[in-house]
């Protein structure tokens, strides 16, 4: 019995398809079959294809500026972020005293959805939040300040920089802390024997070597910035609309299936365009240093 | 061993023969109005009469979309339908005629003739609500001479609002203004009714362009966080706003949490009348419904008079039975109540419905030229106002129903 259903099945050469099976039925039924027909929602209408829901799109009040704040938002989080969350690894993996203690602190915020964590910083900025009754207690204001409000558009910008910051950073030194566990200690001390020392030994030896979890981390970080909502919807509402706001909005407020598809479907060509550019660009040279 | 499975059976049984009927509402959503009438009304009526009654919370798409294909299918599972006025209209082909069943209080016939169209009585009204203002009691100092706060007009609220900014220097009138708020009925139903007398046919009338120039010099002395404001109940407790605009169970919070600190007004008249939105929803049973006997029985309980009264204490909606408005308890809800009584009596009332079996674009329309005029400042600009129009009457045309009241009455 055993030798025909092997000959039949080829389990001999085919058996790591076989068990992969499963797995690729599961992922193709729950998860591509969706994706293409959310993505046909988008070019296809009641007369088929059309290109009409993406006029519609380009042609929608908000659509420049959610294109202009997704970007703004995008290339204002992640490289402070990136920064921050180096100098945070790099904290941690010093071995100093007292570092796993921060370890817990950095990675509180991980804990609690983005929405929470826009209320949180809601409670903080809003019109009679902790900013200004600290600032009023102090004296410095007279009066309390509408930091979110059309009018300050700078500064409600600003407060969803400080709470995606807030909240996300450790998401990005998580990885580089793994990428920095992952250098040989011989790197480093060859490096202190021959005189690079601290900013030096940084710059010249720990940071090539941690290229690919940087990449790793940016790709990462970047496609989430790009999808950044919940935290713009607590703090902003619409006063800086984001591609994915626009496309909750399209979708729930407006019940237009096929325009908040759209919108989502660029949301996903700007985040694999940036994904190229990283994979590109970022290529890390380990393999021939290690060789 | 074999007579626990017989009890087993036995019990399976019983459970089985209890009625179990499907209730599809597009009202109830807020998670604390759902868990208010499965907990508060629909466990006592299933205690009462056996049956049990699946309240099915859905948005409108799936309520449209669920209605047709039960009726094109011949049969369904939904024994009983809750939904506003301009939900339940544009599938009165496929609603029974509900005239045969008793209300449990008297309903008068200027509600229950809402219900009838096609020749039949499609629907049972259930509760009704509206929008007004709600002003804390500090305010009043503020009030303009001469006017009254039963009886306002535009103008006056645009002189109160800047007594209270000259004299504190803080702007303390409040309308809802964010993503998720109720800003399009107040545009749509409020504005544009008080200002033009209708809400679709004259959109950019010469009346609509002072209409946004009032708005305009309103929105100086409108708090600047307006546009994050989903909801009036927390801002006004919060005491950023003294005088707010919005439905009447998104104040409720604030009435009934500080009932001596706040009195519920009518919305102010326009040149052309005082335009309100009457909102009603009624109790309608598919013609593919499995129990008929027990819809009519539901509804008959939901239409008595402490039901009612009920209804009024959890969600925020009014009675539609006379012999409940006497039942209202006093305090935060006699307030909302006096505002609410004297909002329909006005004399120079324009009573709107809201606008239903169109896409949801329309909100959208409105919003964006508030957007652009009020919040972002712009001239008013005609050729917009005519764009817009032309793009509103578009979506009345695809499709295919008629104006909402008072346009199309």
């Amino acid at each position: 019995m055993n030798e025909r259903v092997r000959k039949v099945l080829g389990t001999d050469t085919l058996l790591p398809y076989w068990l992969l099976l499963p797995t690729l039925a599961f992922i193709g039924v729950f998860f591509l079959m969706p994706l293409f027909k959310a993505i046909s929602l988008a070019f296809y209408g009641e007369d088929g294809f059309t290109l009409a829901y993406f006029q519609k799109m380009v042609s929608d009040v908000r659509f420049f500026d959610a294109l202009k704040f997704t970007f703004l938002f995008a290339v204002t989080i992640v490289p402070l972020q990136v920064v921050t969350a180096l100098a945070m690894a790099l904290l941690l993996n010093s071995g100093v005293r007292g570092s796993r203690f921060f370890l817990y602190i950095f990675a509180l915020p991980l804990g609690i959805s983005d929405l929470a964590a826009g209320l949180i910083w809601l409670s903080v900025f809003t019109h009679r939040g902790f900013l200004n009754s600290a600032l009023y207690a102090l004296g410095v204001i007279e009066r309390p300040i509408h930091y979110l409000s059309y009018q300050n558009i700078n500064f409600t910008f600003l407060s969803v920089v400080v709470a995606e910051h807030w909240r996300a950073t450790a998401i990005v030194m998580v990885i580089l802390v793994a990428g920095l566990q992952m250098i040989s200690k011989d790197y480093l001390e060859v490096a202190e024997v021959l005189g690079a020392r601290g900013w030096k030994k940084i710059w010249y030896v720990v940071l090539p070597l941690l290229k690919p979890s940087l990449q790793s981390a940016l790709i990462i970080r970047t496609i989430f910035a790009l999808q950044t909502f919940a935290v713009v919807l607590a703090l902003a509402g619409q006063i800086t609309p984001v591609l994915a706001g626009e496309a909750y909005f399209w979708q729930f407020l407006y019940r237009n299936p096929n325009v908040a598809s759209a919108y989502a479907v660029l949301l996903m060509v700007i985040a694999i365009g940036m994904t190229w550019i990283y994979l590109r660009y970022l290529k890390s040279r380990v393999e021939v240093i290690r060789g | 061993m074999k007579r626990l499975i017989l009890l087993g059976v036995l019990a399976f049984g019983l459970l089985a023969s209890a009625q179990d009927i499907t209730w599809m509402s597009t009202q109830f959503t807020p998670i604390a109005e759902g868990e208010f009438v499965r907990n508060q009304i629909l466990a006592p009526f299933a205690e009462e009469t056996g049956i049990s009654v699946e309240l099915l919370n859905v948005e409108y798409a799936e309520f449209a979309a669920r209605i047709e294909a039960e009726y094109q299918a011949g049969a369904g599972e939904i024994a009983v339908l809750c939904g506003l006025h301009g939900d339940l209209a544009p599938f009165a082909y496929a609603l029974a005629d509900v005239s045969g069943i008793t209300p449990g209080g008297t309903i008068g016939s200027a509600l229950m003739s809402k219900g009838y169209m096609a020749g039949k009585q499609v629907y049972i009204p259930l509760m009704q609500a509206t929008y007004l203002m709600v002003v804390n009691v500090k305010a009043m100092a503020y009030l303009p001479v001469g006017a009254c706060p039963w009886a306002l007009t535009y103008d006056d609220l645009l002189a109160w609002a800047r007594n209270i900014y000259e004299a504190t220097g803080e702007q303390k009138l409040g309308i809802p203004a964010g993503p998720r708020s109720l800003l399009h009925r107040f545009i749509h139903g409020y504005l544009y009714p008080s200002f033009t007398g209708y809400q679709v046919l004259a959109f950019d009338s010469a009346a609509a362009v002072d209409m946004w120039n009032y708005m305009q010099e309103l929105w100086q002395y409108v708090n600047p966080a307006a546009p994050t404001w989903d909801a009036m109940d927390t801002p006004l407790l919060a005491e950023e706003v003294w005088i707010a605009w919005d439905h009447t169970a998104r104040v409720k919070e604030a009435i009934v949490q500080r009932p001596n600190d706040f009195i519920a007004i009518p919305s102010p008249a326009g040149p052309a009348g005082r335009g309100f939105i009457s909102v009603l929803a009624g109790l309608a049973i598919p013609e593919t419904s499995p129990d008929p006997d027990a819809a009519a029985q539901l509804i008959q309980y939901l239409t008595t008079p402490e039901v009612q009264v009920k209804i009024l204490e959890g969600v925020g909606f009014f009675p539609v039975v006379a012999e409940a408005a006497g039942a209202v308890p006093a305090g935060a809800l006699q307030v909302l109540a006096t505002g609410v009584s004297a909002q329909a009596a006005s004399p120079d009332a324009i009573v709107c419905f809201i606008p239903g079996g169109i896409s949801d674009e329309y909100k959208k329309i409105y919003r964006d030229t508030f957007h652009k005029f009020v919040i972002q400042g712009e001239p008013v600009d005609a050729a917009y106002l005519r764009e817009q129009a032309t793009r509103l009457r578009e979506l009345y045309l695809e499709a295919g129903v008629a104006y909402p009241a008072p346009d199309g009455s």
